[in-house]
């Protein structure tokens, strides 16, 4: 249980003059779930791009099972067992929802992973039925709302059964009674086990989120990050009690 | 004989389960039935040499459609592969004096190396810079052509090359088959994993990145494949003429064939090979109007494309299919219920 999975050193990246990640340093376990919240334009997002090779740092180092990240091909790094979803969702939207999750059921490790599945397609279904949206695998994904198109990128996530899944604001612009279910399937997820003829360890996850009262109920631990440099960590408790949090992102909540 | 008659009831049983119930798919069957056929009606050389061509063409617009239409990789220099294609053959059968069947395969071989190297300068372009780009090549490679006469012919370009054969029919026969089984491969290919991951590549390069798969190597596949059909057409289009020349490396080639594959549907494989199969013979027919003939050619692809943006078959497919809104299976939009799932079709 103890076993690193992840450890990221004084990453940093620059726009311009700014400094959008700034010397993040931080590890984390096999299946662990790290929360990582933070007020808007704190580089949230940019940090989770460093991670998977969509953006390149400046500087620093990103090691996975022992191997170093920076440098890798987005691909590249998906094969070796990271997966993350968008932000603002990125679907294929003049294909059918199923070709959707199809396309990541053809990577080499989703293809690896579940030799023993004839067809892709049953792949995709059950991904879709894991996030609750097989009933819509034909139409086109120009049709989801925002909460489908939310489940549509957990349905992609699980199609490439990683070790450490980035998501980045999955309960953004849900409704509560949605957020709830998403909260629910995330908790699924994380537990692993059989999901049709998909099969999950139970991934480590970081969850950037804003909403913080669901968030706490699923995360073992929590990463403030402010200005691109991390202000405090630690548990739900002790996070939401740090003065430097409250002023820096809470505070602006409780006005 | 009790046999024979079964296999040809369950042929015709399979025939009137899977073509007949779709106009569409009656529509390509009787296609290929009256290019075999043809030859029954007519031997008219001249219309036999227009099919011919248009069969070339065929393949050369379903072939930038693979690469354009699916990846969405906007090639403005097409003609570069079939001119590629039409003198790497024509060198290699006159020079070389190796014989079609072996000039036509390699010439084709020679254009997958120019897909090769035109896409690896493109991985990284996209939209409008990718287009300049990919028109540049076949004009670098004129320039080259011009520049070496003793082996290209320069303006006059490279002349007597063998005919695959020297019978009317026989040449018929090839060129349809050829273009007929080429096509059918090309649409097998769009409608198989890679060409899903090809449609995806167009729709958003990113999400099939973070998906896991190696976006650059499914690029150049498809600037690969896309090459050795085009090459193959270049080939055959050489041969037939018993010429290669520079014209088959002209800017008008290259917009010619986009405006093919835009006019009869992108994305699709079918409905650019219909289009050429509209166009280029209707052009044909009014050559005694020559100085009419290119106004006629923009105001039909015009006026399409302003009522029919998708273009042509996809337009008229929608109008006589409807897809059912519970199955997405296709029906004829006469019928009230799903053949399949027997849903309402309004
Ligand atoms: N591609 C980019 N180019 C320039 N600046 C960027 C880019 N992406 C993000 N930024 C800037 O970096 C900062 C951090 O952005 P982001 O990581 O999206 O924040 P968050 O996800 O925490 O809201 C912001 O100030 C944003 O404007
Ligand atoms: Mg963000």
């Amino acid at each position: 249980m103890a076993e690193i999975l992840l450890k990221v050193e004084s990453l940093t990246k620059r726009f311009g003059g700014l400094r959008a990640v700034n010397d993040v340093s931080f590890c984390m376990q096999q299946k662990e779930v790290l929360g990582l919240i933070g007020p808007n334009g704190a580089g949230k997002t940019t940090l989770l791009r460093l991670l998977t090779g969509i953006l390149k740092p400046d500087s620093g180092s990103v090691i996975f099972k022992g191997t170093e990240l920076v440098g890798l091909k987005t691909w590249n790094i998906v094969n070796r067992g990271v997966a993350c979803t968008f932000q603002n969702m990125r679907p294929f939207r003049r294909l059918p929802i199923i070709a959707n999750v199809m396309v990541y059921c053809l990577s080499p490790r989703s293809m690896h992973r579940g030799e023993w599945v004839k067809k892709v397609e049953d792949k995709a279904m059950d991904a879709l039925e894991f996030a609750g949206i097989s009933d819509m695998a034909l139409e086109k994904a120009s049709v989801l709302s925002q909460g489908d198109l939310k489940r549509l990128e957990i349905a992609r996530a699980v199609a490439t059964d990683p070790e450490l899944l980035l998501l980045d604001e999955p309960f953004g612009g849900l409704s509560p009674a949605e957020t709830d279910l998403m909260a629910k399937s995330i908790h699924r997820l994380h537990k692993g086990g059989r999901f049709g003829r998909l099969h999950s360890e139970g991934p480590a996850m970081i969850i950037v989120e804003h909403k913080l009262q669901q968030l706490m109920k699923i995360v073992d631990r929590i990463i403030v990050l402010n200005f691109g440099t991390i202000l405090a960590e630690g548990t739900p408790e002790e996070v939401v009690k740090n003065p430097q949090v409250i002023e820096a992102y809470l505070g602006k909540e409780g006005d | 004989m009790d046999l024979a008659i079964l296999y040809v009831k369950k042929f015709y049983k399979i025939i009137r389960g899977e073509v007949l119930v779709l106009p569409s798919r009656i529509s390509v069957g009787l296609f290929f039935l009256v290019l075999i056929g043809l030859p029954l009606i007519t031997r008219d050389p001249y219309i036999i040499r227009i099919i011919i061509l248009t069969s070339i063409f065929a393949i050369l617009a379903a072939s930038w459609d693979l690469l354009s239409g699916f990846t969405g990789q906007m090639n403005f220099g097409h003609a570069l592969f079939f001119g590629v294609g039409a003198y790497a053959s024509a060198l290699l059968n006159v020079h070389a004096h190796i014989p079609p069947w072996g000039s036509v395969p390699l010439g084709a071989l020679a254009a997958v190396m120019a897909g090769l190297i035109v896409g690896i300068p493109c991985l990284r372009l996209k939209h409008t810079y990718l287009a300049l780009t990919t028109l540049a090549f076949p004009i670098i490679l004129l320039g080259i052509i011009f520049a070496l006469p003793d082996w290209t012919g320069g303006e006059l370009g490279i002349s007597g090359l063998t005919r695959f054969t020297s019978s009317l029919l026989g040449n018929y026969y090839l060129h349809i088959i050829t273009m007929l089984v080429l096509c059918t491969i090309m649409w097998k290919i769009t409608d198989s994993n890679t060409g899903l991951i090809f449609h995806a590549i167009r729709e958003d390069e990113l999400a099939v990145k973070t998906a896991g798969i190696n976006t650059t190597r499914y690029k150049l596949l498809a600037f690969c494949l896309s090459g050795f059909f085009a090459g193959i057409a270049g080939g055959l289009y050489a041969h037939y003429m018993r010429i290669a020349g520079p014209s088959t490396l002209e800017v008008s080639m290259s917009f010619t064939v986009v405006i093919w594959a835009i006019f009869g549907g992108a994305a699709t494989i079918y409905g650019p090979v219909a289009a050429v199969f509209i166009l280029f013979p209707l052009l044909e027919f009014v050559r005694f109007w020559p100085e009419y003939r290119t106004l006629i050619f923009a105001f039909i692809v015009l006026f399409t494309l302003l009522y029919m943006p998708e273009g042509l078959i996809p337009w008229v497919r929608d109008k006589i299919e409807k897809e059912c809104p519970r199955c997405k299976i296709r029906n004829v939009s006469t019928r009230k219920t799903c053949r399949i799932c027997t849903a309402g079709l309004d």
